[in-house]
């Protein structure tokens, strides 16, 4: 056969000439580099930014609601929605005059530290010195993604039913501070608000869990605090 | 769904070793996932199939090692295994912060990993004249 140059054919390689090598590479790490820039900008600037997680219809832009309402006068207080499609929950808080940058996923099931990070270069960061962070309604996805935040806040209300903790465990054992919220539904809907934060701590024994009622406003001063204090 | 971004960046990182070493092929994958990671691995292995399609890495085959959770108490200095939530529903023992030994809450020191180990190649040969 004439040989014209260059490869002619390609020969499969047999079993014992397959080659192994150990590539470390982390699948999560160009997500916490992120995150941990994210951090480091918030700490330069004196911000402290709190990832609230939880179900769609948990009350999370409610409770960041009476946060922002309560705190907006005391510090510089801004807010991220991320939420898939809608702004609603971003309009909702606009109303109180405080900075708000709408992340919309669109078919994410979750926000990132990428997302956060160009939510952060829309803010004037120093005038802020706690950032709500509202993650997309999802208790799974969420979990594996930091983004920067100095806690994690888990909200779950009795309508989502007796079961919401032991169903959805691992966005528990990441959390810093657990919201068992619409207290003020527990009775109608047959739930026990203590049985609810027994299971929490049979994941984590020393993690704070504090009942709130957005409606009645019980509570809230109590999670306000908890959130200055980490 | 989160199982789609983690086997794009997989796939991400792979093609980069096939733009750099255009003369082996990759016949098999191998990731560690931790127990505490929440990544199912059937999903992630229909992502990769699905995104792997009509590209260098069609046919590859991709392994999955699981890695136990350890954990180490801050209060008691246990480190082991974590306790498990066995009584759970009906659904498969969940791993709990709670420190077997004092019960007080535990941190992590292993179980969250979710990187490609190692990687199988074969070499593509020009025929020798």
């Amino acid at each position: 056969m004439a040989n014209e140059g260059g490869i002619q054919a390609t020969i499969e390689a047999s079993p014992d000439e397959i080659y192994d090598i150990e590539l470390e590479h982390s699948l999560l790490e160009a997500n916490e580099k992120l995150a941990k820039e994210n951090r480091a900008l918030l700490d330069q600037h004196g911000t402290t930014a709190i990832d609230f997680m939880g179900a769609i219809g948990s009350g999370k832009t409610t409770l960041i609601a009476k946060l922002v309402e309560k705190l907006k006068d005391k510090m510089g207080v801004a807010v991220f929605n991320g939420d898939a499609t809608t702004s609603n929950d971003a309009d909702a808080i606009a109303k109180q005059n405080v900075p708000v940058v709408q992340i919309a996923t669109i078919n994410g099931c979750h926000l990132d530290a990428n997302l956060v990070g160009k939510g952060l270069r829309k803010i004037d960061i120093d005038k802020v010195k706690l950032l709500f962070i509202e993650n997309i309604g999802n208790l799974i996805c969420p979990a594996e993604f930091p983004l920067g935040s100095k806690a994690r806040v888990v909200v779950v209300s009795v309508t989502e039913g007796p079961w919401m903790v032991r169903k959805h465990p691992h966005m528990f054992l990441g959390a810093q501070l657990v919201v068992i919220n619409k207290i003020d539904m527990a009775k109608a809907m047959e739930v026990s608000v203590e049985d609810l934060a027994s299971d929490v701590h049979k994941l984590k024994p020393d993690i704070k869990v504090i009942p709130t009622s957005c409606k009645t406003g019980e509570g809230i001063e109590k999670v306000a605090a908890a959130l200055l204090a980490v | 769904m989160h199982e789609f971004s983690i086997a794009a960046s997989l796939v991400e990182k792979l093609s980069e070793f096939v733009r750099e070493n255009p003369d082996k092929r990759i016949c098999e994958v191998r990731l560690e996932i931790g127990e505490l990671s929440h990544i199912e691995h059937d999903q992630l292995h229909f992502c990769y199939e699905s995104i792997t399609k009509e590209t260098p890495l069609e046919g590859s085959s991709l392994k999955i090692d699981k890695v136990e959770a350890f954990v180490e108490c801050p209060h008691c200095s246990y480190r082991g295994r974590p306790k498990y939530w066995d009584d759970i529903l009906a659904g498969a023992p969940v791993v709990t912060f709670q420190c077997p030994s004092c019960g007080k809450t535990v941190g992590e020191t292993q179980g969250k990993e979710c990187a490609i180990k190692s990687v199988k190649f074969s070499q593509i040969q020009p025929v020798p004249s």
